[in-house]
């Protein structure tokens, strides 16, 4: 079938685009993610709380907590300047808090989902509400922190004024997902019994076996395609860094997230307890927002879409959007259609009312703020 | 009986074979001082025996996978003809990165292929641990040095000393604030 190859151009150019290529990354020195400027306001154990220095004048008086997953880090939200939610919901005019989860060691491995919603995520709350001096917050939880955030919600509705689910499992009753397919035959006692901290490395053999051809693969040709591209690098290079940055999971949040939610599904069921409270989503009352991508391969939209049900909130809408899962923060879409939708669905929710008393810093209200805090 | 499958049924039959006769004496009880020990060693063997059975269900799945996705790309190739030229091979390229891609993910989604792949980490895991414990056992505690067993308990000692303390701090706040 293969005649010849007789394409010395061809040949010619390639070389020259890999010089190039050869050029452009020994000119590169250090992969910076994460550089929206920021302060660590408040940490426990490996948990850290960052603030984000405001670029308005007046942000918006409520202010926003993002709660990342516990799987891979924050800084996907703040991969680069001009692939950022956090900045380009910071120019918008909000107020923007983020949690770091940390890397989990040994002695995290007997870490529940309790410790991690009603220990480590309360806290966090609580110091942005201090900090602010707004008695309600508005919660971004995003994919597995959105899990988490839709928990804490359902478990401390007075101190969340918005919730914000953002591509985020919670009904795990279907097989759109190879993920949810594949929870259903783990012996999940087995692996945390054995593992402790599950690896970072075990849950990434699991994401790239998802399509393994096309992520050990095509992925790398197409980098090599464009590797005489300064920009297309460093962004490849980024994802990249990020991608295989993954803490390990602390055994027993994971055990329970694994048995409860993706083998048992008892969190839609309103029959998942934490802490020994059982967690009940018709407590979710406040404004509610949905965001989901279309071609989610991950957290499929059926697996988010039934919470907007779920939950007894008059105020809720849900929207989806023509991109994936990681494209959601980091795709165009996502600073040209997902962030602006998304400030615009918050901004008028973000105002002050006659419940969220204690608003301003002054000393009189700052001791209101506290009772009202307790 | 396809090629990819006889290692398998191969494999299965010898160790029928085995157990019935030779491998039957690994079952006697052990005498002597280093009794307890030995039976703890023979004990390994059902689980490697296992894993390697899994493993090799694991392989034949995949090789009769990739023989499937290797037909497929056969079909489409043969429709493609005339000289090949890099622009063809880019064409090339992507045809079989697409039919591999969808033909794995059709076998992925498969509850076959995730029954497989939960028994092959069940088994795969029962011989790490069993090695971790003869570890322990044989080389670590006579040497007298720390096992993963026991900064397990360490850890566990932690972390409920530190939730007390958190439970603790938390109280002596709610305390002082109400004065």
């Amino acid at each position: 079938m293969i005649q010849k190859i007789n394409e010395p151009d061809f040949i010619r150019e390639t070389f020259i685009k890999f010089q190039k290529g050869s050029e452009v990354i020994s000119e590169l020195t250090e992969i910076l993610v994460g550089v929206t400027p920021h302060e660590i306001v408040y940490s426990e154990d490996k948990m850290k709380l960052i603030h984000y220095k405001t670029t308005v004048k007046n942000p918006c008086p409520v202010p926003v907590l993002m709660v990342y997953a516990l799987v891979n880090r924050y800084y996907i939200l703040d991969l680069s300047p001009d692939k950022s939610v956090i900045k380009n919901l910071l120019d918008r005019g909000f107020d923007v808090y983020a949690i770091d989860w940390g890397y989990p060691s040994g002695m995290d491995r007997y870490l529940t989902i309790d410790d991690y919603v009603n220990g480590y995520l309360n806290n966090a709350v609580d110091h942005v509400r201090r900090k602010s001096g707004a008695d309600k917050i508005s919660l971004l939880g995003v994919c597995v922190g959105g899990t988490l955030s839709v928990m804490f919600a359902a478990l401390h509705p007075e101190k969340v004024k918005n919730l914000i689910s953002f591509v985020a499992p919670i009904d795990f009753e279907t097989d759109k997902s190879l993920l949810n397919i594949w929870a259903k035959e783990m012996d999940v006692d087995k692996i945390v019994d054995y593992y402790g901290i599950i690896p970072g490395d075990f849950l990434n053999m699991g994401f790239l076996l998802l399509d393994p051809f096309r992520l050990l693969i095509d992925k790398y040709v197409g980098f090599f395609e464009h590797i005489d591209d300064k920009k297309t690098v460093e962004n490849f290079l980024r994802m990249e860094k990020w991608i295989f940055d993954s803490p390990g999971q602390a055994g027993e949040a994971y055990r329970q997230f694994m048995k409860d939610c993706y083998q048992e599904n008892l969190l839609i069921k309103n029959r998942m307890e934490i802490g020994g409270k059982r967690i009940n989503l018709k407590e979710i009352s406040m404004p509610f927002l949905n965001i989901m991508a279309e071609f989610d391969h991950l957290v499929p939209n059926e697996s988010s879409l039934p919470l907007t049900r779920a939950i007894s909130s008059t105020d809720k809408e849900s929207m989806v959007f023509p991109t994936g899962h990681i494209g959601m923060f980091v795709g165009s879409k996502s600073q040209n259609e997902v962030c602006p939708k998304l400030a615009q669905w918050l901004k008028p929710r973000s105002k002050k009312d006659e419940n969220n008393i204690g608003v301003k810093k002054n000393k009189t209200n700052h001791n209101k703020s506290k009772e009202s805090l307790k | 009986m396809s090629m990819d499958e006889s290692p398998t049924i191969f494999f299965a039959q010898w160790l029928k074979a085995w157990e019935a006769s030779f491998g039957h004496i690994g079952e006697f009880p052990a005498l002597g001082p280093s009794r307890e020990k030995t039976e703890k060693m023979m004990k390994g063997y059902p689980l490697f025996t296992d894993l390697y059975s899994v493993w090799l269900d694991s392989v034949s799945d995949f090789a009769n996978i990739s023989l499937e996705a290797m037909k497929r790309m056969n079909d489409k190739t043969a429709l493609m003809d005339g000289q090949i030229n890099p622009v063809k091979y880019k064409e090339i390229y992507n045809n079989w990165i697409e039919t591999y891609s969808d033909t794995f993910k059709e076998f992925l989604r498969s509850g076959h292929f995730s029954g497989d792949m939960g028994k092959f980490m069940s088994c795969l895991i029962e011989a790490r641990k069993y090695n971790q414990e003869m570890l322990e056992e044989n080389f670590l505690k006579p040497m007298n040095l720390p096992t993963s067993t026991d900064i397990d308990e360490i850890n566990r000692e932690l972390y409920s000393l530190k939730k007390t303390v958190k439970e603790l701090n938390r109280k002596i706040n709610e305390l002082s604030q109400g004065k």
